[in-house]
């Protein structure tokens, strides 16, 4: 007889798997029923820290920490053409587009296929230059990437840990001076969100970069401090995730996504 | 006017209409579940809260991606298992780099043994259950967000598959995987009690 394996035995545990095939083989298998006995009783002994409960206006303060971070989609006009039949019209004019752009495709194919067969190769399309504005976002972005990371390192740096102190102030002084340049970028463009960010983390760079005798235990704890007083860590999320959407607004380029 | 009972899908549509503040009602209705989980991921308040507002700053920016047929509680929940593994899965490979005793095994049963010599057993139920908790943060972040998901939410296969992007077996070897290891480290503590 074969026995159960374990997968099939936790698979059962948690409800899933062929139930009543399973019961059966209980039924006639005394080793595997005390198997998933012994499993049963793990799995009860699997408890761990409850999370810590959080009361009914937590919701609201994390909407108020939001709130001022967002901003409001462009209004939309309810017409008469919204709901069912809007959809319905939707779905046709897609269809269509659809079978027009098989049937052009297609033409354009046979068409291609014909310059080849005839030794007239298409004339390769010239690379399109990317506006200079992506390239800025594209460098911001990777900025605020690295900035992140640094902040979530100083976050949970062992402020005695010299080995680990050590690479952060490198780290630092590489992010002083591109952040410097993207300050320079931004001031000329009206975004004051994104300048008093670059601005507060240009105070925490320097402070981390050129603190006199490198860091030490007493600089790092008050470094968190202030970086957790002005939500610096939060503020740099908040705008390294709005770059999909200025990239997609500035640039006109491809969506980007972020999940 | 927005109304504060209306359903999830008709707040959403008025958050797309450009009433913002109807957003808030979707914050207040799920931060409760995303930050259960959360905490449950991560291990920690800290890291829990952040998880909840990045998830719902991300679940802002893609609302127009938001299909109605879905359920706007589990799309959120799906962002936020996805931000609190981005978070440990970052901090592991911190941790990776440590060299220390903290994640050492044979540290961690002396430590054990030490404490079960006490009198208190309340206080060593309590140790066993950090311990496990331990246990659970050594287990990679799949199966750590895996075995979270069917443990203790009491998710399907095919929804932890959905959360983590994998096949259902995938996910199904996943958990497999992270009980075999605790199971293990309970053995271990048996012994040692």
């Amino acid at each position: 007889m074969n026995h159960l394996t374990d997968e099939e035995l936790i698979e059962y545990g948690y409800g899933e798997g062929d139930r009543s095939a399973i019961e059966k083989h209980f039924d006639t298998c005394a080793d595997c029923e005390k198997a998933y006995g012994v499993l049963q009783l793990d799995l009860a002994e699997m408890k761990f820290v409850e999370p810590p409960t959080r009361d009914a206006s937590y919701g609201d303060r994390v909407w108020e920490s939001l709130e001022g971070w967002l901003s409001a989609y462009p209004a939309r006009k309810q017409s008469w053409l919204s709901g069912g039949l809007w959809r319905n019209l939707s779905f046709a004019a897609a269809c269509a587009a659809l079978l027009a752009c098989a049937f052009l495709g297609g033409r354009l194919w046979e068409r291609r296929e014909a310059n080849i067969a005839a030794g007239r190769h298409p004339v390769p399309a010239r690379p399109t230059a990317h506006p200079p504005q992506r390239v800025v976002v594209v460098v911001l972005s990777d900025h605020l990437d690295r900035s992140e990371r640094l902040l979530v390192e100083l976050k949970h740096v062992d402020a005695d840990s010299t080995e680990m102190v050590s690479p952060l102030r490198d780290e630092a002084r590489s992010l002083l001076a591109s952040n410097r340049i993207c300050r320079k970028n931004v001031k000329q463009e009206d975004d004051p969100a994104l300048a008093t960010a670059l601005d507060h983390l240009d105070r925490l760079l320097a402070e981390m970069a050129n603190q006199p005798g490198g860091l030490n235990s007493a600089t790092i704890t008050r470094l968190q401090d202030e970086m957790n007083k002005d939500g610096l860590l939060f503020e740099v999320r908040v705008l390294r995730s709005r770059i999909p959407h200025a990239q997609r607004a500035g640039a006109n380029s491809s969506k980007g996504g972020i999940l | 006017m927005f109304r504060m009972d209306m359903n999830d899908h008709a707040t959403i549509q008025a958050v797309l209409s450009g009433k913002k503040e109807a957003y808030g009602t979707l914050v207040a209705r799920h931060s409760q579940s995303l930050f259960r989980v959360a905490f449950r991921i991560t291990g920690n308040e800290a890291d829990a809260e952040e998880v909840v507002q990045e998830a719902f700053l991300r679940g802002y920016q893609k609302l127009e991606g938001f299909e109605s047929r879905s359920n706007f509680g589990t799309w959120i929940y799906r962002i936020a298992v996805r931000c609190a593994l981005d978070r440990i899965g970052g901090r592991k490979v911190d941790d990776s780099t440590r060299i220390g005793g903290e994640t050492d095994p044979e540290q961690n049963e002396v430590q054990v043994a030490d404490e079960a010599a006490g009198p208190d057993r309340l206080l060593l139920s309590g140790e066993i259950s950090a311990m496990q908790q331990s246990a659970m943060f050594a287990l990679t972040p799949t199966e750590q967000t895996a075995f979270v998901m069917r443990h203790m939410e009491d998710r399907t296969t095919d929804e932890i598959a959905a959360v983590l992007g994998i096949a259902p077996n995938a996910a199904k070897q996943a958990v497999f995987r992270a009980v075999q290891k605790l199971r293990q480290r309970l053995a271990t503590l048996r012994v040692k009690i």
